[in-house]
């Protein structure tokens, strides 16, 4: 019975990332793709991995305000992760629509519709910001799984 | 009834099982560490590989509503069970000899088609335009290298058959056994057509970058295997490991098969060439090259390798 545990601990050495784009302006999606690219900031360390399917993901990154004209696709992809899944969303928009707020065609805040585990706030975040908010998503997901 | 014993244990134990499966993930972890390396990154711990099968087995598998279920959720069963067979049929040289009924190397190109085929059936069960893509490109990649791949393999059977006194035999047993006398095929100018054209075809076998085509991850979204998720993931992932270590393995008997005549050291050798042909063939090539378009690849292999493949066999049909 000890086993699972330990193995649930294993697990957690091994949470691939997905990107969903609700809508950014592309300014967060540049700082995720260069935290997994540069070698700086390599988050393969981590165990981490990009995905292109997010059949595949453990930890969605979603970044932008959720516009009106994405909303369903969102839904439906975020809809197609399996559990035990963590959301980590990226940037200020997700939280208030960052300096799209009030405009018609913005859903945000974006936890009306997906629930969020981990706020990463900027415009866009640094990169060690992302780690780190990966890093709290890893510990959710522990708890989870 | 020993006998059925032995192939019992070599399946589920020592080449094949436990050790291939141990061993295939190994290396896909070093390799992920040295390529890290070489492009001046960190990198993944080295049981990365292994704390990835671990947490996909705590994901739930989903099933896309337009998908065959019973054919989507045991195909890559079907693989990974062959691969085991496979890694039993591969001799290792004075460590392990498969059972003469079994160590052929005919059954051998029959099961080592059988992931690509896998691969075919799973993209296309589970519905998806991605997975339609992915077969047809597996597809096409597999006309263009099993006729290579059974060219060599005539083409070491008749130069081991011929030496021995019979026009071909095709027992990997035997073809050790020459080469442990008569030196190794990769020092034989003749052969040389041959080894050249096996260096084309084990990375399109083993979908290492230069034809990585029809899991193509930025084109194709790793196609065939876009659906799945959860356990039924891990499979491949197993199926994946275990077909890199029988493809090499297998390298290293046709061609470069000389050990120590004692068991460590046997097993010693074996594990410095798998690792060498490992990082040489696979890591160093994965990170200089891009990925070819399916076209590309289909007639670079109707070209060089098949025009290697088929000088070779003339060369050993007439020296």
């Amino acid at each position: 019975m000890g086993l699972i545990p330990d193995f649930k601990k294993i697990a957690t050495r091994s949470p691939w990332l997905y990107r969903i784009n609700a809508g950014s302006c592309n300014g967060c999606d540049v700082e995720m793709a260069v935290t997994a690219l540069i070698p700086r900031y390599d988050v393969e360390r981590l165990g981490c991995q990009y995905c292109g399917s997010p059949k595949h993901a453990d930890i969605v990154l979603i970044s932008g305000p959720l516009t009106v004209r994405v909303k369903d696709a969102v839904l439906r992809l975020y809809e197609e992760i399996p559990e035990p899944k963590v959301t980590v969303a990226v940037g200020v928009c997700p939280i208030s629509g960052g300096i799209f707020r009030e405009s018609y065609a913005v859903l945000a805040p974006i936890d009306q519709y997906i629930p969020i585990d981990v706020n990463v706030p900027g415009c866009p975040p640094r990169p060690q910001a992302i780690i780190a908010g990966v890093a709290k998503a890893i510990e959710i997901w522990r708890e989870r799984l | 009834m020993s006998n059925q014993i032995a192939i019992l244990l070599a399946v589920l134990l020592f080449p094949g099982g436990v050790f291939a499966l141990v061993f295939g993930l190994a290396m896909k972890g070093v390799d992920r560490r040295v390529a890290a390396r070489l492009q001046s990154r960190v990198g993944p711990p080295l049981l990365q590989p292994f704390f990835d099968i671990i947490k996909l087995g705590f994901k739930r598998t989903m099933v896309p509503a337009a998908a065959n279920q019973t054919v989507f959720l045991y195909t890559p069963l079907v693989g990974v069970i062959s691969m085991l067979i496979a890694a039993a049929l591969v001799p290792i040289t004075s460590v392990y000899a498969p059972d003469a009924a079994i160590g052929n190397l005919l059954v051998l190109l029959y099961l080592l088609m059988i992931p690509g085929i896998v691969l075919m059936i799973a993209g296309s069960a589970s519905g998806s335009p991605y997975g339609a893509i992915g077969f047809s490109r597996e597809m096409a990649l597999m006309i263009a290298y099993e006729g290579p791949l059974v060219l060599i393999a005539a083409a070491v059977a008749i130069r081991t058959g011929m030496g021995m006194g019979t026009w071909a035999t095709f027992s990997l047993n035997d073809i050790i056994a020459y080469q442990q006398t008569h030196g190794a095929f990769l020092f034989d100018p003749v052969m040389w057509p041959a080894v050249a054209a096996f260096c084309f075809f084990y990375p399109a076998n083993l979908g290492i970058v230069p034809f990585d085509i029809p899991e193509a991850e930025t084109e194709v979204l790793e196609g065939p295997l876009l659906e799945y998720s959860g356990p039924v993931l891990a499979l491949f992932k197993i199926m994946s490991a275990l077909k890199k270590v029988v493809v090499l393995s297998l390298g290293i008997a046709l061609f470069f098969p000389l050990a120590p005549e004692m068991m460590v050291g046997g097993l010693l050798v074996w594990l410095i060439k798998m690792a060498v042909l490992m990082l040489v063939g696979i890591t160093a090539v994965r990170l200089s090259m891009g990925r070819m378009r399916i076209d590309q690849a289909f007639v670079f292999f109707l070209k060089w390798p098949l025009l290697l493949a088929v000088a070779s066999l003339a060369v050993v049909v007439v020296v």
